[in-house]
């Protein structure tokens, strides 16, 4: 099975992050660049099935030459190839005009390989920004269909069987290949990289593919305007209820409710 | 208990005119005051909880204490491991968890000037929002560094950066008798008489109360990468680690995990993080060992020097973690060890007994045989880069007049053959009065005759965390 996994290198989401005081700009110094977590359970999503049925795994991202180091991290752990796709003409693309250099980059790699993927894998969305659109876009841009949620997969006779994961709990959906898959957080983690492969990935070479060589894509003019940026409102700190037994908490509970005119 | 008075109404009358607010008597003091994260060495309430705010508060506590021959407790989050916090003679403890404030940063100098109650997690965070890093790194992130202090506590990265003695440059200390004196300065090198500052460091609270500490920072280190490192058998795994200290690539930390603790961590979590098996094998034993330095170039030299090292005395595989997500894991599972044994048992003693690192294998060897006597279960692990290891003795079942005898029995075997190997009982828990009579036969009554007698200068009524460290009553 030929596999390709879209991945967006992103702000590492562990720490805190802030604005400027004043101003409407993130602050980033000193926040270190990470592959977008849900992009990691999908390529330790593909590299399992790659695992049981055979095939090779690809890693792409769009982004400024920095973004390699996340081809990189992924080339040890799973990964058999990765490709940057940098040019000054895609910066600022929002998630549209990013699925459209993506689906240019798609076209381009299968022609080059001689053949097609099967499956191309997404995070659900990106810790930066959460749109959750990327994949269902490539999807329309690429003309097949998409499956968002997954938290596992597994081969068919004609395509593949999902599990996905729904507010209300878990639904088997089948599709033909090729398709689109969106990850969510599986049963599993991504694999720690064994020395050996960390190593063997640092030598080798990720190729950059630039507009020209994807055949002059236009990602257009950003659909998405930012009107503002500003942080979340401040909650106020909650009161603990912290009675004898939980029936006396529950009445106080209740009273404050009545109190506050909830009820 | 004959030598000390009872608190009298007077006196909390006084105490309250000194502390407004924040003196607790009797009803109104929290349960958690009366032990530590060890209460097998017994719980004992205080009959007073005075939560000081300044220096001068706890001076006046000092001195109307000591007018009163009422003895004093000095407490800090209370997460200690040997009872150094507990009032087993009554009276007053002074909690000095309000006193949480950073007074302030001196970046020309590398130095942080603290109140003796911020947590030791609060600098280390707000160190590093300045790039800088207090090096000491106890496993326990929400002690207070005045405990730290007291107790000189090590951690993980003592390995590369040596324990908490090694970065506090000075100190306010209130005395006994309520008197203030300042301790050290801000210099990198004293020969200037008896050095009461490290005098101070270690002694658990019993020749003072220290209320604010200077203490040195470094520039954090711009890149931290770990390896787990898998092994089949935990001899191997120890074997391993002088011939990793002699190759010269200075892990910051390297600590030592067997499969079953690794197992009961990441249940408590809710999460595997460490492989089980590696091409048909059972993992059995695993190594933690984190390096820094300030290149990712460079690191990756190491991480593949270290890797050399390790597979060639016969690790099974290495893993790399590095990504932030990755680093996270793999010490969220370690450090969780404590926490998840206390979750799952009913009785717990420890030890942690520092050996020299070429004899680790030896004393885990000689600790696993004698386990198998005794009818709790031991569990260890720890800071197999220094020697120091936590040697816990857990039982869900046995009674606890018997598990006390039991762990008697195996504390004195342990603590001898720690001695015979040329080790020390305690690396950095303390002796509090836990260990207190194991100290004495370890160093002997001269020594124990020594710092009595300094604990007489400091303390001459004997008010001061009494029953602690050195002397019973």
């Amino acid at each position: 099975m030929e596999i390709l996994v879209c991945l967006k290198q992103v702000p590492d989401d562990s720490v805190e992050i802030r604005l400027k005081p004043g101003t409407e700009e993130v602050n980033l110094d000193g926040v270190a660049n990470v592959v977008n977590a849900f992009d990691t359970y999908a390529l330790e999503m593909a590299a399992r099935l790659k695992e049981a049925v055979g095939g090779s795994v690809t890693a792409v991202t769009v982004g400024p030459e920095g973004a390699k180091d996340a081809v990189k991290t992924c080339l040890a752990v799973g990964a058999n190839q990765g490709y940057l796709i940098s040019d000054p003409a895609f910066e600022g693309a929002d998630t549209l005009g990013r699925s459209k250099i993506l689906a240019a980059a798609i076209k381009r790699l299968e022609t080059e390989a001689g053949k097609p993927f099967d499956l191309i894998f997404c995070g659900r969305e990106a810790t930066d920004r959460a749109t959750g659109q990327l994949g269902p876009q490539l999807a329309e841009t690429l003309g097949v269909g998409v499956i968002t949620d997954l938290v596992d997969i597994e081969q068919t006779a004609g395509g593949i069987c999902a599990k996905q994961e729904t507010e209300e709990g878990y639904r088997r959906v089948e599709a033909a290949t090729p398709c689109v898959v969106t990850v969510n957080k599986p049963a599993y983690d991504p694999r720690y990289p064994t020395i050996k492969n960390k190593m063997a990935a640092r030598k080798m070479p990720i190729p950059v593919l630039s507009a020209a060589e994807l055949g002059q894509v236009d990602p257009g003019q950003p659909g998405v305007h930012v009107v503002k940026v500003y942080e979340p409102a401040k909650r106020q700190a909650g009161v603990k209820i912290k009675e004898e037994t939980c029936a006396d908490s529950a009445i106080k509970a209740v009273g404050m409710m009545a109190e506050a005119k909830l009820l | 208990m004959s030598q000390y008075e009872k608190v009298t109404p007077e006196l909390i009358e006084a105490l309250k005119a000194a502390v407004p607010g924040r003196v607790s008597v009797d009803g109104d003091i929290n349960e958690d005051f009366s032990h530590d994260e060890m209460p097998i060495y017994g719980k004992a309430m205080p009959e007073v909880v005075v939560e000081a705010v300044t220096t001068e508060e706890v001076a006046a506590v000092m001195k109307l204490c000591n007018e009163h021959r009422v003895p004093v407790t000095p407490r800090g989050a209370g997460t200690g491991l040997a009872g150094g916090a507990v009032a087993i003679h009554g009276g007053v403890v002074l909690s000095t968890t309000k006193m949480n404030k950073i007074l302030g940063y001196d970046t020309e100098n590398m130095v942080v000037r603290v109140q003796a109650g911020v947590l030791l997690n609060d600098l280390a965070e707000d160190a590093a929002k300045q790039g800088l890093l207090y090096p000491p790194d106890p496993g326990e992130k929400f002690a207070t560094l005045g405990g730290n202090v007291s107790t000189n506590a090590g951690g993980m990265r003592a390995v590369k950066y040596g324990a908490t003695r090694d970065y506090v440059r000075a100190m306010t200390v209130v005395l006994p008798t309520g008197e203030i004196v300042h301790l050290g300065a801000s210099v990198s090198k004293t020969s200037s008489g008896y050095s009461l500052l490290n005098l101070m460091i270690g002694s658990e609270g019993t020749l003072g109360i220290i209320t604010e500490l200077t203490l040195k920072l470094i520039p954090a280190p711009k890149e931290v990468i770990s390896l787990v490192v898998l092994y089949e058998n935990l001899e191997d795994c120890i074997a391993t680690v002088p011939k990793l200290m002699r190759a010269n690539l200075h892990p910051q930390a390297l600590e030592f995990m067997e499969r079953e603790i690794v197992r009961l961590s990441e249940s408590y979590l809710g999460k595997s993080t460490f492989p089980q098996t590696f091409e048909g094998t059972d993992i059995n034993a695993y190594l933690l060992i984190t390096f820094d330095g300030d290149n990712e170039d460079q690191l990756n030299e190491i991480i593949e020097q270290a890797s050399e090292v390790v597979l060639e005395a016969g690790a099974l595989d290495v893993l790399v973690a590095d990504t932030p997500q990755l680093k996270k894991d793999a010490w969220a599972a370690r450090s969780t060890f404590l926490e998840a044994i206390e979750a799952n048992t009913k009785l717990l003693d420890e030890s942690d007994v520092v050996v020299p690192v070429n004899e680790i294998a030896n004393y885990v060897k000689f600790i696993n045989t004698i386990a198998a006597e005794y009818d709790f279960e031991v569990k260890s692990f720890g800071h197999a880069g220094d020697g120091n290891l936590h040697i816990y003795n857990c039982s869900n079942d046995m009674e606890v007049k018997e598990f006390e005898r039991q762990v008697a029995d195996f504390m004195k075997r342990a603590y001898a053959k720690a001695t015979e190997l040329g080790g020390l009982i305690s690396g950095e828990h303390g002796i509090g009065h836990g260990k207190l009579e194991y100290l004495a036969q370890m160093v002997g009554p001269v020594n124990m005759r020594l710092m009595e007698g300094v604990k007489q200068v400091f303390d001459p009524n004997l008010i001061l965390n009494p029953g602690k460290v050195c002397y019973k009553l």
